[in-house]
């Protein structure tokens, strides 16, 4: 296994993207985090405090209407965990140095988890950095550690994901498509049907039912690790009420591992 | 030094059997050539023998499996793909790489890549290098470990004529060590000064294996070429002898079912005036088309109903 992890560290160490995807997420960070501070009033509820910081962190994510940016650069250093091996015929060369799969698999999922985690942190380090910079009024202890862990952990749960439809696809350009339409596009069709569905039913305020299911939507559910205050609030009228933090950091977390179980019995069985 | 010893191999695509029951060894000390025709199973094979693709058998390097081999790199090095590296990744980095996952030390790395002669692009980014460049890093991965074995798949690919001199040498070298040297290749009259033993196989089944010489002679044909003005005589004596006469370009006869020293003697007793006689040997490939002709899979038009003893590259 230690041998694995050295394989691991040296590949992250020697390759361009490694420096490229975390320039980016750290440059666009820096950059968006410094415009939203210095836009910021003085004064009133933005001016600081943790609701602002947490805007800061995700640059707008918290409040529902954009994505978590870093989360999307950052992932993809899962895709290209084992995206790589297969665009570029190296996982033979791989699977002779180290023939045992289930090393080579378990090294790429920690070293994938440990550098999205680090590089999160940069991140809201850099968010922390701005808010100081331009004045803007420092979180709360408790508001810092809520969306620091939040926001850590949805980012690396996200680039696992993308370690494993790397795995599961074998194809870097699929698996890159896949963590940017399943949580964007596809999760969103499935609320739109699903609220269609119990909109046109003949209870539509009720509590529970066909509703319920959007609550299991993986990364729908793991935002809620950020999110504050979300325009998804508003689906609350069709008795939609999503798990809060922790259950929807459980449900993403076990969507993950579940991934990540498939992915590694698949790598283990198919041919290389 | 590791004796290979593969059993049973087997892998079926669906319906299509890519590799049938095949079993072979290769010894130490010797180079091992592996021919067959494209899409014979070669490389399937290759890749069944390290636990790369799953099939059925089992292949052993001294008793071990690849997967039970503690730092498989220091047992037996590999070259299964044409460029098997990441295009931006420098020549050195990629070596390194497989370096630390075996133990091996930094030096080792300059070392070999000196030997293939590479050092002045030891931070060359392969996607800038030709593919005889690329093979030469693959092949300086697969000494990387200094391995007992070696397993490598069309390894002269790509490399100018100077290149697979170097490689016969290198090889024949290894091979002088008491390594055990695995090759494919479809250069048959390069595999005919590099190998010591062959094993052929067609449509993934075996269809020999064993030294060089042995397959060329019995599965070539030598011939006698004679050129006499007095062919009237000297003919029906070959014939009632037992000798078969084709006639050549140029008035060349080929006689075969006799050796050199009996039409030589036939000449004389019937006082027949011989201009040239000599022995064309039988070849490597000759031997090879003999040997897979029925079992070559991708044929192209012009040679697939051409017997292949007249194939214009066996002289």
């Amino acid at each position: 296994m230690t041998d694995a992890l050295r394989y691991e560290i040296t590949r992250l160490r020697t390759i361009r993207s490694t420096y490229w995807i975390l320039g980016v997420a750290f440059g666009f960070q820096l950059l968006l985090t410094v415009l939203i501070a210095w836009n910021l009033p003085e004064t009133g509820p933005l001016s600081g405090g943790d609701q602002t910081f947490a805007i800061l962190v995700t640059v707008g994510a918290t409040l529902g209407v954009a994505p978590l940016f870093i989360a999307y650069v950052i992932g993809l250093l899962g895709v290209f965990s084992m995206g790589h091996e297969y665009r570029h015929g190296m996982i033979r060369a791989t699977l002779t140095a180290l023939p045992s799969r289930l090393h080579v698999m378990l090294a790429k999922v920690l070293t994938t988890a440990v550098l999205s985690l680090v590089a999160a942190l940069v991140c809201v380090g850099i968010a922390l950095l701005s808010a100081v910079s331009f004045g803007v009024g420092l979180p709360s202890v408790g508001g810092l550690r809520d969306i620091t862990v939040g926001t850590v952990l949805y980012t690396t749960l996200f680039s696992l994901s993308g370690l494993a439809f790397a795995t599961l696809t074998r194809n870097q350009t699929a698996a890159v498509a896949l963590l940017l339409l399943v949580p964007s596009l596809v999760e969103g069709l499935v609320k739109a049907v699903v609220l269609a569905i119990k909109a046109s039913s003949g209870d539509p305020t009720s509590r529970g039912g066909i509703v319920d299911i959007l609550k299991f939507l993986p990364y729908d559910a793991g935002g809620q690790m950020y999110t504050r205050v979300s325009l998804n609030d508003a689906f609350q009228v069709f008795g939609y009420k999503p798990f809060g933090a922790v259950g929807g950091g459980i449900t993403m977390a076990v969507f993950v591992v579940v991934l990540l179980v498939l992915a590694t019995a698949a790598f283990q069985r198919r041919d290389a | 030094m590791a004796v290979i010893e593969a059993r049973g191999l087997g892998k079926s695509y669906g319906t299509r059997r890519a590799v049938d029951d095949l079993s072979f060894t290769v010894h130490p000390g010797s180079v091992t050539g592996f021919l067959g025709p494209n899409g014979s199973g070669k490389s399937t094979t290759m890749r069944l023998m390290l636990g790369l693709d799953r099939g059925e058998g089992r292949t052993t390097f001294d008793g071990r499996t690849f997967a039970e081999l503690e730092q498989p790199m220091r047992h037996v090095g590999a070259l299964l793909e044409a460029k098997p590296f990441h295009p931006t990744r420098q020549a050195r980095h990629h070596l390194q790489m497989l370096a630390v996952a075996n133990r091996i030390e930094r030096r080792r790395v300059d070392e070999v890549l000196e030997l293939v002669g590479l050092s002045a692009q030891a931070k060359g980014r392969p996607r800038k290098f030709s593919l005889g460049m690329g093979q030469r890093l693959g092949i300086a991965a697969a000494l990387l470990g200094d391995p007992h074995t070696l397993i490598l798949d069309e390894p002269s690919n790509g490399l100018d004529p100077q290149g697979i001199t170097w490689l016969r040498q290198l090889l024949r070298h290894l091979a002088g060590e008491g390594r055990s040297v695995f090759v494919s290749s479809h250069l048959l009259q390069e595999m005919a000064q590099l190998a010591d033993e062959v094993v052929v196989v067609g449509r993934g089944r075996l269809l020999t294996s064993g030294p060089v010489k042995d397959f060329v002679e019995h599965g070539g044909t030598a011939e006698v070429l004679l050129r006499t003005p007095d062919l009237g005589v000297l003919a029906p004596a070959i014939v009632a002898a037992g000798g078969t006469l084709t006639p050549d370009a140029d008035g060349l006869q080929r006689v075969t079912g006799l050796d050199a020293a009996r039409v030589g003697d036939l000449a004389h007793e019937h006082g027949a005036r011989v201009h040239e006689l000599s022995v064309r040997r039988a070849t490597l490939e000759e031997a090879f088309l003999n040997a897979t002709g029925l079992d070559e899979e991708y044929r192209g038009a012009i040679t697939a109903d051409r017997p292949a003893g007249e194939t214009g590259g066996a002289r």
